[in-house]
């Protein structure tokens, strides 16, 4: 197999709350190849975004990367200066965020703001760019991109808002694209046009696509890959028919019965009982025990290490076996 | 037999419920700020000054030495003396006095005036507040030392018409404040979810209102005291302080192109004071805008 | 089509206000204990001309009496008077009622409208990279610095720091840089830097706060996620977003620079508008001195209606009401 794209190698990252630390990564791996589309879900608080954001520099203040790698071509991120990231953002990862109402400066017309992206990075002349710039907008579905490549964000729809912000981080072909809860923000129907955009521009530019989100149905209508995660930890990796058909973890299963499915009016629903945790401990055991309706003994005692129980499946659970015979 | 393997969080020691009132929380954060603490030292030391000047001072302001005139300091002119003779120290001493009887008055004369003014917009309401905030805004459209000018024109000098002259310019802040306290009180959000509750009118307005507005009240009247010296001053440079031989911050420093040639203490001094006096107000009103505002400011 | 409407109005309001100020002026004067308004005041201050030339004087009595309708009822008086100060008909000034006011105001202006201006300018060319370092290094000693330098210099009024520079310059150091008279480039720079000292504060403060609150934001971070360079980031984006706020205080700012070029201008004796005010007030020269409060609030608030304008120009949010 040729190699991944982008490799993440037991990263740990913490966060100094003053009073105590939150362990928001605790040794996640994982790996990106290119053309693919990988899925990442998890609760707010799993970690899901601070994995791959701080493999590529952004994380807040107070937070600080432990340990591991992130290799990027053959680099690692982690210990890249600003300047050499500053170079890589946005050039060869481009990032799409959750907001677009406020993810956009509002006081600058929205053309230049895709322009910048490549002028920043020297990627063609600024005639060149101008160009670019507008096939972009007419590639994302703006129309009258000329008339409207002088227009503020406020003049624009969430949905407009949305495509823009793809524009700027495709605007230089960037090998991989991380898209951080691309549809949480917009409205449903609006959700499965930007979803569909997303695609399209994935299967013509053969890039890799790193959807991070904590709706599922996003992720496996998109992604052929998908990386459970939990308390900073993974706790399934599948392709997502895999995923669909056979879960091997009480987490996954939980979440699989907990989601209000169009047509099945008569099922129950059954929430996963008490709340995600912050983990201000570095976990010793499995974190989802005390949730979980197979807990034993060991769970609460020994940490559960990934494990692979079938082609390109792992799973980090004492228990996986009994999962997938459908004990709950 | 399960054991827990997760450790308990170790408790925090019970809060000393002592006095947790909003006031006392205030006082907490104004006494981190350590130069509102020393301007509040200051303040007291001159509110001091202020009632037993004419006491310690070793000269009354209208004594002129003619045998030590233009002299620099000494023991027996601390601050020296100025053209005719005036003990500098002494000067000095007066000069605290009636700045701060004349800030002092002045603030309250805005304050009067501008109480009387919201309470009435706000009660009346209808065309007597629109004529009030209109007049709220004409009084901010021009520096309110303009104002003052005009009303010393008509006045006079003295004292007391410098307290009239600064303090009626300045009731437009007061009024908006108590304007949309009366306003809140006859409105509010608040005031309906507290009546749903059963909460009677003056319950409502002792545990809601008061403390939100007595905040921002006092930090205005703590604001205005260091304006009006200031203004006092800037009338006494333009000309129109206090007539000598009142003895005044304004006027000594107004000497300052004229006389210093030579006898620079005639400066230093005044100016040393008045910029501690001004600074010291000014750190004791900036200490309570963070004190009772812990966003505060900018 | 839009700012045409804006305009109006606020010119609208602009001469409403000064009417009223005028008005106001007007009637205090007519009342004040030195009144000018009756002739037994205006015959003493002319008493030197009656002397020397009686006939002279008498045409000028007439005409102070013709112009001012000292023989009309007070309400129609006012009026007669907004119409002149409208029509920038000042008339004579009382201390020299040979030369008519225009031509006394028309040097000094320009002088302190170049004192407000100047110490405007040098305290934003100042006070906003102040400001902007102190919120890169927040917490530092730098900030620190700042943030303290701002605050002494906000309290201090300018005529404060006038006097210390007189004394600074005009008995430690002499001959460094002159404290008194214009003329030369040199007498301006005390004058506005005494000016200044207050609005640096003021500005590197907001500055500071305004770029901590700006930097904070979401579009920052795609900002950062694009790849552009540190300093394009701070200033395309973190300053420029942050101008906004400091705008809406560099209006009140002007207002009470005005205020403290009156006073310094006295101090370092200077010829400008702030002289003549002090003059006219207490030589009871009220023609004069309604005149130039005229002018100085006019300019006030045609400051504020540009800074206004600009505000709305530069944020593509705000819509003009």
């Amino acid at each position: 197999m040729s190699q991944p794209l982008l490799s993440i190698e037991d990263l740990r990252v913490e966060f100094d709350r003053g009073e105590d630390t939150v362990y928001a990564v605790n040794g996640v791996s994982f790996s990106i190849a290119e053309g693919e589309t990988l899925g990442i879900v998890g609760e707010s608080g799993s970690g899901k975004s601070v994995t791959l954001m701080s493999a590529i520099g952004l994380i807040r203040e107070n937070g600080r990367i432990r340990s591991g790698r992130a290799l990027f071509q053959g680099k690692d991120l982690l210990k890249l200066s600003e300047r050499q990231l500053e170079d890589i953002r946005g050039r060869e990862i481009g990032v799409v965020f959750q907001d677009p109402m406020t993810s956009l400066n509002p006081v600058m017309r929205i053309g230049d703001q895709i322009m910048e992206a490549m002028l920043a990075h020297h990627f063609c002349s600024h005639r060149e760019a101008f160009e670019r710039t507008l096939q972009l907008l007419h590639e994302m579905g703006i129309p009258e991109a000329r008339a409207r490549f002088r227009n503020y964000p406020h003049e624009f729809s969430g949905g407009m808002r949305q495509r823009i912000m793809m524009a700027i981080a495709l605007a230089c072909e960037p090998q991989l694209l991380i898209a951080d809860e691309p549809t949480t923000a917009l409205d449903v129907t609006v959700q499965m046009q930007i979803l569909a955009l997303l695609e399209e521009q994935r299967r013509k530019r053969n890039m890799a696509v790193a959807i991070i989100t904590h709706d599922f149905g996003v992720a496996t209508n998109f992604c052929d890959r998908i990386i459970v995660l939990y308390a900073g930890q993974i706790m399934e990796v599948a392709d997502t028919g895999s995923f669909i058909r056979e879960s091997a973890h009480p987490y996954t299963v939980g979440l699989k019965h907990s989601i209000i499915e169009i047509g099945h009016r008569a099922k129950p629903l059954k929430p996963i009982p008490g709340m995600a945790p912050t983990v201000t401990e570095m976990p010793r055991s499995c974190s989802f025990a005390p949730r979980c309706p197979l807990a034993t003994e060991r769970c609460r005692n020994e940490l559960p290490q990934l494990r692979e129980i079938g082609p390109g499946h792992w799973v980090a659970c004492h228990r996986a076996e009994e999962v997938l015979e459908d004990v709950i | 037999m399960i054991v827990a393997i997760a450790v308990s969080q170790p408790q925090a020691p019970a809060r000393r419920a002592r006095r947790n009132s909003p006031m006392y929380r205030a006082w907490q954060r104004y006494r981190k700020n350590w130069f509102a603490v020393a301007g509040l030292i200051w303040v007291i030391i001159f509110f001091i000054i202020g009632i037993i000047g004419p006491w310690i001072a070793p000269y009354s302001y209208t004594y002129a030495d003619f045998l030590h005139m233009h002299s620099g300091p000494s023991w027996q002119h601390w601050f020296g003396t100025d053209t005719v003779g005036y003990d500098v120290f002494s000067q000095i001493l007066y000069s605290i006095r009636y700045a701060l009887e004349i800030a002092l008055g002045a603030t309250c004369v805005s304050f009067l005036i501008g109480v009387i003014l919201g309470l009435w917009a706000g009660l009346a309401g209808g065309l007597i507040d629109i004529i009030v905030m209109r007049a709220v805004d004409f009084m901010f459209a021009l520096p309110s030392f303009f104002f003052a000018l005009i009303l010393m024109v008509l006045l006079g000098k003295g004292i007391f018409p410098m307290i009239l002259a600064i303090g009626i310019p300045g009731w437009a802040g007061y009024a908006r404040l108590i304007r949309s306290l009366v306003l809140a009180m006859r409105n509010g959000e608040m005031v309906e979810a507290a009546r749903a509750l059963g909460a009677s009118q003056w319950h409502i307005a002792r545990k809601y209102m008061f403390p939100n507005v007595v905040g921002s009240m006092v930090v205005s009247l703590a604001f205005g005291i260091p304006y009006d010296l200031t203004a006092q001053a800037g009338l006494s440079i333009v000309g129109m302080g206090l007539n000598p031989p009142m003895p005044s911050f304004g006027n000594m420093l107004a000497q300052a192109g004229a006389n210093i040639l030579g006898f620079p203490w005639l400066l230093y001094f005044p100016a040393g004071v008045f910029a501690i006096t001004l600074l010291s107000f000014l750190f004791v009103a900036d200490g309570l805008q963070e004190a009772f505002n812990p966003k505060g400011g900018v | 089509m839009f700012y045409v409407k804006f305009l109006a109005k606020r010119f609208v309001a602009i001469i409403v206000t000064l009417a009223a100020v005028i008005a106001i002026s007007y009637v205090m004067m007519y009342y004040s204990p030195g009144g000018f308004m009756n002739t037994t005041q205006l015959a003493s201050a002319l008493a030197p001309l009656a002397a020397q030339d009686p006939a002279a004087y008498q045409k000028l009595m007439e005409q102070f009496q013709s112009r001012y309708g000292l023989n009309l009822p007070l309400w129609k008086q006012v009026l007669l008077y907004e119409w002149h100060t409208f029509t920038f008909n000042f008339g004579n000034s009382m201390q020299n009622p040979t030369l008519s006011i225009m031509s006394q105001l028309k040097g000094a202006l320009p002088i302190s409208v170049f004192l407000a201006f100047g110490s405007v300018v040098v305290s934003v060319v100042i006070g906003i990279p102040m400001g902007v370092i102190a919120a890169l290094k927040r917490n530092s000693w730098v900030d620190y610095l700042v943030t303290t330098l701002s605050m002494f210099g906000q309290a201090i009024p300018s005529f404060v720091l006038a006097v210390l520079f007189v004394l600074i310059f005009g008995v430690v150091w002499q001959n460094v840089l002159p404290v008194t008279g214009w003329g030369t480039p040199a007498d301006a720079v005390l004058p506005i830097l005494s000016l200044a000292a207050g609005n640096i504060g003021v500005v590197a403060r907001y500055m500071r706060g305004s770029l901590i609150e700006t930097m904070r934001q979401d579009f920052i971070r795609t900002a950062k996620a694009k790849g552009v360079k540190y300093w394009a980031l701070v200033i395309r984006h973190g300053v420029r977003n942050s101008l906004t706020a400091l705008i809406t205080v560099i209006g009140p700012q002007f207002a009470f620079t005005v205020v403290g070029t009156v006073w310094v201008e006295n101090i370092f004796a200077i010829p400008g508008l702030g002289k003549v005010i002090s003059t006219a007030f207490t030589n009871f020269d009220f023609p004069m001195a309604i005149t130039a409060v005229f002018i100085l609030g006019a300019t006030i608030m045609l400051t504020n209606l540009v800074v206004d304008l600009i505000y709305s120009w530069m944020d593509p949010r705000v819509k003009l009401q």
